[in-house]
C-alpha cells in the first residue's frame, strides 16, 4: 500500500485540477462531521462544566459549576463499579473472547474445504449481521431461567441458574462474544491468507509441529493485524449500549450497568445532563486515549 | 465542478427541510397532547381519542394532535422532559404524575391554571384534597387531578378458602399477613405463591411504591419529614419494612427471587399469575381489575367472583389501622403554549363528566369527580372495589421533590439486597442512610 | 491495503500437506474440524431458536423442534403499525444514511487519495481518530442539538446524523479502495482535457464500485442495527424505525409471546442478512474488508 501510494504523486502539477476542485467535493462530508459530530462532542465538554438539568429549577437556568461534575465523577462508588464492569466486559467480550476466539477460528478454518469454511464461517457471521436488538432478545430468551443454556445443563446433570439476575455481567459478555466474533475472525483470515506458504513450509521441513509453526512463525507475522484489530474491538466494546439495555437494562441492581449505560440512567433516567455528560465525556477521553494508540500503531508514511 | 456544489446544497437544504416538514412549529391552532400508552395501562389512549374526535368535529380549524408514548414510566417521564426543553416541541397539554408537578415548575414547564380553574363550572366537583396535589410551592395550581388510587392486599378467596382461611380476609396487622401466608405455603404447596410483594431494582417505581412504601405507611415513619425538610435517615420503621421483605423472600412466601427481579413482573402477575391462580395474596394497586374488564389485556369474567381486597394493615394494627400509597394522574398545561385559552378548553373537555367516567371505569381508577364518584353508572359498570375507595381517607403520597427518584433507586436497591440475602435489613438500611446522605447532601438529612 | 482479489491458498497447501505426513496429518485435520463442528454449533444455537420458535405455535425460551408448526405467528406481527411501516422506517432512514454516506465519502475520499492536499493528513487522522469515539458518549448532546433545531421526530435528521456517524470509517474505507486504483488511467483523462468531476464520475467510480457497495452495504448493516440513536430522536409511533419497534413492542409485556418475538426478528433482519449475502457473494474478498483492518 505504500509503494501503491507514493507513485501517485507523480503527476505533473500542472494537469491537476484546480485548488477549488480538490476542495469542493470534501464539503459535504465536513460539513456533517461538523454539524453532528464535532458540535456534539464540543457541547459535551461545555455541559459537563454545568449543571444543566431535564427538569427541577437547574433546567429553567443553567449554571456553570466548575469541576464539581467531575469531582463528583471521581467520588461517586457508581461510578467506580460501572468502570470496574466496563472493564471486566471489555477484557471478557472483546479482549479474550472475540479476538481470541476470531484467532482460533481463523486458524482451524485456514486451508479447509471450501464448504467447512462456509459453513463456519457463515454461522459465525450469522451471529455478527443481525441487528443488535434482536441479538438481545434472542440471548436474553436464551439465558431464561427455562431458556436453552440450562436446558443444555441440566442434561449434563449441572443446576440450572438464573443466569441474566445471578450473573448479569456474564451473560452480557456471553452475548456480546457471540455477536462480535465475525468481526475479528474476518480480520484475521484476510491477514492469514497473506502469510506467504513458503514460510510455513519451511519451518515444517525443520520439524517444527503445527502448533509451533503457528506460534513462532504466524502469529509474529499477524502482530499489527492483532493490534489495529483490537484496537477496533476495543472502540466498540466499550460503546456498547443496546445488547445490554435490551438484556438487562443495566440491573439488577446496577451489576451490569456499564459507563454508556450509567451515562444514559444519570443524564436521561434522572435528568442530570450535566454529570450524564460529564461521564459521556469520561468515556469519550478513554475511547480517545485508545482511539490515538490506534492511530500510532498505523505507521505514519501510510496515513497520506 | 459543477456536481458537487450542487449535491452540497441539496444536502444543506435537507436539513431545514426536514424541519419543516416534520418538525414541530408552534401552531396557535394546534393542541398538541403528549400521554404514556404502554404495558397494562390503556386508559389514556382511548380517552385522548375520543377527545380528539369530539373536539375537532366541534371546533373548526383546530388540531389535536395525540402524542402516545410507549414506555415504562421512568421513560415516559424523560421524553416528556426532552420534549418539554424545547419551546417549538414543548406539548401544550401533558399527562403528569402528580408527585412530578414540583420539579416542572421549578424548571419553568408548566402554565399556571387558577384563571381557567376561577371560571370552570366544573371546579365545584373537586374536592380540596385532590386540589393540595396539584398546587405547588409557589401557591398556584398547574394541574387538574383525572383519577386517582390506592392500594392493598389483593387476594383470591377460592384459594384462601382451600387453604381454611376464613374469608372475607381483614388481617389486622403484619403478623396476621405473615400468618396467612406461611398457612397458604402449608397447604397449598408449590403451585400457588402465597403472598406477592414487589421488591427489587428490574421492577423500578413498583417496588418502591406497591412494596416498600406501603409497608413504611404502616410503621409510622416517613421517607421525608415536611417539617423540618429533610429526609429521613435511621427510621427503625424502614428497617421495620425491609424485614417484612425479608421474612417474605427469605421463607419463600414470596415469588421466586428470579420472577420477582423481573422488570415486567407486574404486568405477568395481573395479566397471567393471578389469572391463572397462581397467586394468593397480592399487594398491589387498587386499579388491577383494568387487565380483567373485558376492554383489558386479559379478560377474566371470573375475577368478580374470586378476588377481593383487604387493606393492607398497619405493623401492629395501630391508629388508623390501614395503610394506602396513592398516586394521581393529572393533566397539566406546558408553559409554551400557544394558546392558553384553547388548550384549557381541550383539557376541561377532556376533564368533563363522560369523559373522567370512561377513563375511571377502563383504568380502574378513583374518580376525582365527585359528580362521578356518586353517580349510579359509575358503581354500575366500575370494577373498582368499595373497599379500596375508602382507603382514600388513610393514604399517603410520595414526597413531591427532585430527588425522589434517586431516593426511589436506593429504595429498590436496598429490596434487593435483602430480597438476595446480600444484606441483613439492618444493613441494607444502613447502606441507604448512606445513599441519602450522599444524593441530597448530609445536611438535608435528619435522624440517624 | 489491496482490494484485488486474494488468491485461494487452500488448494495448493492442502496437496502439498498430504505428501509430507499424511497420518499425523490427518489426524489432526479431524481434531480440527471437531472443534470446527463444536464451536459452529456453539454459535448456531442461540439462532437456532429463532428459527425454530417463529414457527412454533407454543414456542417457550427454549430450541426444539415446534410441536405445533403454524404461520400464525407471523400473520400476527405482521400489521402495518407494527411491521410494514417501521420497516419502511428503516428502509428510509438507514438506506438513505447509506447512500449519503457513499456519496460523501467517495466526494471526501477521492481529493484525499489523489491530490497531495496540505490538510489531507491531518483530516485524516481526525477521520480514524473519530471513529474510535463512542456513538453513545454524544447522544445526550446530540438530542439537544436536534431540539434545538427542531429537528426531533424527523426521520431526514436521524438519517443525516446515522450518515453522519457512519461518514469517518466510510471515508477512511473509501479513501483506501481509491488507493487501490491506479492513477495512470486518470492522468491519461486529465491529459485529455477531462475535468477532476468527469475522471471521477466516469472512471473512478465504476472501477470502485465494488469497495464503494462495501461501504454501502456496511453502513445498511450497522445502522439497521441501530436502535439507541432513533430510540431518542424519532418518537412518534409513525416514524420510528423496526429496531425500535421491536422493543416497544415486545419490551413491554416481558416477552410473553416467544414465537411473536421470534418471529418479527426473523423479518426484521431477513432484509440485511440477504442483502450481506448477495453482497458477499458478489463482491467475494472485498467483502472482507480485511485490509482496513490491517491499517
Amino acid at each position: 500500500m505504500a509503494g501503491e501510494t507514493t507513485a501517485r504523486r507523480g503527476a505533473p502539477p500542472a494537469l491537476r485540477p484546480g485548488p477549488a476542485a480538490r476542495v469542493l467535493p470534501l464539503v459535504p462530508a465536513l460539513f456533517l462531521l461538523l454539524a453532528f459530530f464535532a458540535g456534539p462532542v464540543l457541547w459535551t465538554v461545555w455541559a459537563s462544566f454545568t449543571d444543566a438539568a431535564l427538569t427541577g429549577a437547574a433546567a429553567a437556568r443553567t449554571d456553570f459549576v466548575g469541576l464539581r461534575n467531575f469531582e463528583r465523577l471521581l467520588t461517586d462508588p457508581d461510578v467506580l463499579d460501572a468502570t470496574v464492569l466496563t472493564a471486566v466486559f471489555l477484557v471478557g467480550s472483546g479482549v479474550l473472547g472475540q479476538t481470541a476466539l476470531g484467532l482460533l477460528l481463523a486458524l482451524l478454518m485456514q486451508g479447509r474445504r471450501g464448504w467447512v469454511r462456509g459453513a463456519v464461517g457463515g454461522v459465525v457471521v450469522a451471529a455478527w449481521v443481525l441487528p443488535e436488538v434482536v441479538a438481545g432478545f434472542v440471548w436474553a430468551a436464551f439465558l431464561e431461567r427455562e431458556g436453552t443454556l440450562n436446558l443444555l445443563l441440566q442434561a449434563a446433570g449441572a443446576a440450572p441458574q438464573s443466569w441474566l439476575t445471578s450473573l448479569p455481567i456474564l451473560a452480557v459478555v456471553l452475548a456480546n462474544v457471540w455477536k462480535g466474533t465475525a468481526f475479528s475472525m474476518m480480520a484475521y483470515s484476510a491477514a492469514l491468507a497473506e502469510v506467504p506458504v513458503d514460510l510455513k513450509e519451511a519451518a515444517r521441513v525443520d520439524g517444527a509441529g503445527p502448533l509451533r509453526v503457528v506460534w513462532h512463525v504466524v502469529l509474529p507475522l499477524l502482530r499489527r493485524t492483532v493490534a489495529a484489530t483490537l484496537l477496533l474491538v476495543t472502540l466498540q466494546t466499550v460503546q456498547v449500549f443496546t445488547l445490554i439495555f435490551v438484556m438487562t437494562g443495566g440491573g439488577p441492581g446496577g451489576r451490569s450497568t456499564t459507563l454508556p449505560l450509567l451515562m444514559y440512567r444519570e443524564a436521561l433516567g434522572f435528568g442530570d445532563i450535566g454529570y450524564g455528560t460529564a461521564v459521556g465525556l469520561a468515556l469519550l477521553v478513554v475511547a480517545g486515549l485508545f482511539s490515538a494508540v490506534h492511530l500510532r500503531t498505523l505507521r505514519p508514511e501510510e496515513v497520506r | 465542478m459543477r456536481r458537487a456544489p450542487a449535491a452540497l446544497a441539496l444536502l444543506l437544504a435537507a436539513v431545514p427541510a426536514a424541519a419543516g416538514c416534520e418538525g414541530s412549529g408552534r401552531d396557535p391552532g394546534t393542541v398538541k397532547i403528549v400521554y404514556q400508552d404502554f404495558g397494562a395501562f390503556r386508559a389514556a389512549d382511548p380517552l385522548f381519542r375520543r377527545v380528539k374526535e369530539e373536539f375537532e368535529a366541534a371546533n373548526e380549524g383546530v388540531t389535536v394532535e395525540l402524542h402516545p408514548i410507549e414506555a415504562p414510566a421512568e421513560d415516559y417521564q424523560t421524553q416528556v422532559n426532552l420534549m418539554n426543553r424545547s419551546p417549538a416541541d414543548a406539548p401544550d397539554i401533558i399527562y403528569e404524575d402528580s408527585f412530578t408537578i414540583n420539579q416542572d415548575v421549578d424548571a419553568g414547564y408548566l402554565h399556571p391554571l387558577d384563571e381557567y380553574w376561577a371560571d370552570w363550572e366544573d371546579a365545584e366537583f373537586y374536592s380540596e384534597q385532590a386540589d393540595a396535589a396539584v398546587t405547588a410551592l409557589d401557591g398556584k395550581r398547574y394541574g387538574v387531578m383525572l383519577g386517582t388510587d390506592t392500594r392493598g392486599l389483593w387476594y383470591n378467596s377460592r384459594l384462601l378458602e382451600e387453604a381454611g382461611v376464613e374469608t372475607p380476609w381483614r388481617p389486622e396487622d403484619w403478623d396476621a399477613v405473615l400468618d396467612t401466608a406461611r398457612e397458604l405455603e402449608a397447604e397449598l404447596g408449590d403451585g400457588v405463591v402465597p403472598l406477592n410483594v414487589y421488591a427489587g431494582t428490574p421492577a423500578g417505581e413498583v417496588s418502591s411504591m406497591q412494596g416498600f412504601q406501603m409497608l413504611l405507611a404502616g410503621t409510622g415513619d416517613a421517607l421525608f419529614d415536611e417539617e423540618e425538610q429533610k429526609w429521613v435517615t435511621g427510621a427503625q420503621g424502614f428497617t421495620d419494612a425491609l424485614e417484612f421483605i425479608g421474612t417474605v423472600y427469605g421463607e419463600g412466601l414470596a415469588l421466586d427471587q428470579r420472577d420477582a427481579l423481573n422488570a415486567n413482573v407486574a404486568t405477568l402477575n395481573n395479566d397471567e399469575r393471578i389469572p391463572d391462580g397462581e397467586i394468593a395474596i397480592s399487594l398491589d394497586g387498587s386499579w388491577v381489575t383494568q387487565s380483567w374488564i373485558e376492554s383489558g389485556n386479559r379478560p377474566w369474567p371470573e375475577w368478580e367472583e374470586e378476588m377481593a381486597f383487604a387493606p393492607m394493615p398497619t405493623r401492629e394494627g395501630q391508629e388508623p389501622g390501614a395503610a394506602s400509597m396513592s398516586g394521581g394522574w393529572t393533566l397539566a398545561m406546558g408553559a409554551h403554549t400557544a394558546d392558553p385559552g384553547l388548550a384549557w378548553r381541550v383539557m376541561a373537555h377532556a376533564l368533563s363528566r363522560e369523559n373522567a367516567l370512561e377513563f375511571a371505569v377502563e383504568g380502574a381508577q378513583i374518580p376525582v369527580r365527585s359528580d362521578v364518584a356518586d353517580s349510579e353508572e359509575y358503581r354500575e359498570r366500575s370494577s373498582i372495589v368499595p373497599e379500596a375507595v375508602e382507603l382514600v381517607g388513610v393514604t399517603a403520597f410520595r414526597p413531591a421533590y427532585g430527588d425522589y427518584p434517586r431516593i426511589s433507586l436506593a429504595i429498590q436497591e436496598a429490596t434487593e439486597q435483602v430480597v438476595l440475602g446480600e444484606a441483613t435489613p439492618e444493613e441494607a438500611a444502613a447502606a441507604y442512610d448512606a445513599e441519602v446522605a450522599g444524593i441530597v447532601g448530609p445536611d438535608a438529612v435528619t435522624g440517624g | 491495503m489491496t482490494t484485488a482479489p486474494r488468491p485461494s491458498p487452500a488448494a495448493p497447501r492442502r496437496r502439498r500437506v498430504r505428501s509430507v505426513a499424511a497420518p499425523r496429518r490427518a489426524a489432526a485435520a479431524a481434531v480440527v474440524h471437531l472443534l470446527l463442528a463444536g464451536l459452529a454449533l456453539a454459535f448456531a444455537l442461540p439462532a437456532l431458536w429463532l428459527l425454530l420458535a417463529a414457527f412454533d405455535a407454543r414456542a417457550s425460551a427454549r430450541v426444539r423442534l415446534p410441536e405445533a408448526f403454524t404461520l400464525d405467528n407471523f400473520a400476527a406481527v405482521a400489521t402495518r403499525d407494527v411491521l410494514f411501516l417501521p420497516i419502511w422506517n428503516s428502509l428510509f432512514i438507514c438506506g438513505g444514511a447509506a447512500v449519503v454516506t457513499v456519496a460523501a465519502s467517495v466526494l471526501a475520499a477521492y481529493p484525499l487519495s489523489r491530490f497531495g492536499l496540505r490538510f489531507g493528513r491531518p483530516f485524516l487522522y481526525t477521520v480514524l481518530f473519530a471513529t474510535g469515539l463512542p456513538l453513545t458518549a454524544i447522544m445526550v448532546p446530540v438530542y439537544s442539538l436536534f431540539v434545538q433545531f427542531g429537528l426531533v421526530d424527523s426521520r431526514w435528521a436521524t438519517m443525516l446524523f446515522l450518515a453522519a456517524a457512519s461518514l469517518p470509517f466510510g471515508i477512511w474505507l473509501t479513501k483506501n479502495f481509491l488507493d487501490g486504483i491506479p492513477v495512470e488511467l486518470e492522468e491519461a483523462a486529465w491529459v485529455d482535457g477531462a475535468s477532476a468531476r468527469q475522471s471521477l464520475l466516469r472512471l473512478v467510480v465504476p472501477l470502485a464500485a465494488p469497495g464503494l457497495a462495501v461501504v454501502g452495504v456496511f453502513t445498511l448493516v450497522v445502522t439497521w442495527g441501530n436502535f439507541f440513536v432513533p430510540f431518542l430522536l424519532l418518537r412518534s409511533a409513525e416514524r420510528i424505525p423496526a429496531a425500535v419497534r421491536i422493543y416497544t413492542f415486545f419490551g413491554q409485556y416481558g416477552q410473553v409471546s416467544y414465537g411473536e418475538l421470534a418471529a418479527y426478528s426473523l423479518l426484521y433482519a431477513l432484509p440485511v442478512v440477504v442483502l450481506y449475502l448477495v453482497a458477499a457473494r458478489s463482491l467475494g474478498g472485498a467483502f472482507n474488508f480485511g485490509g482496513a483492518m490491517k491499517g
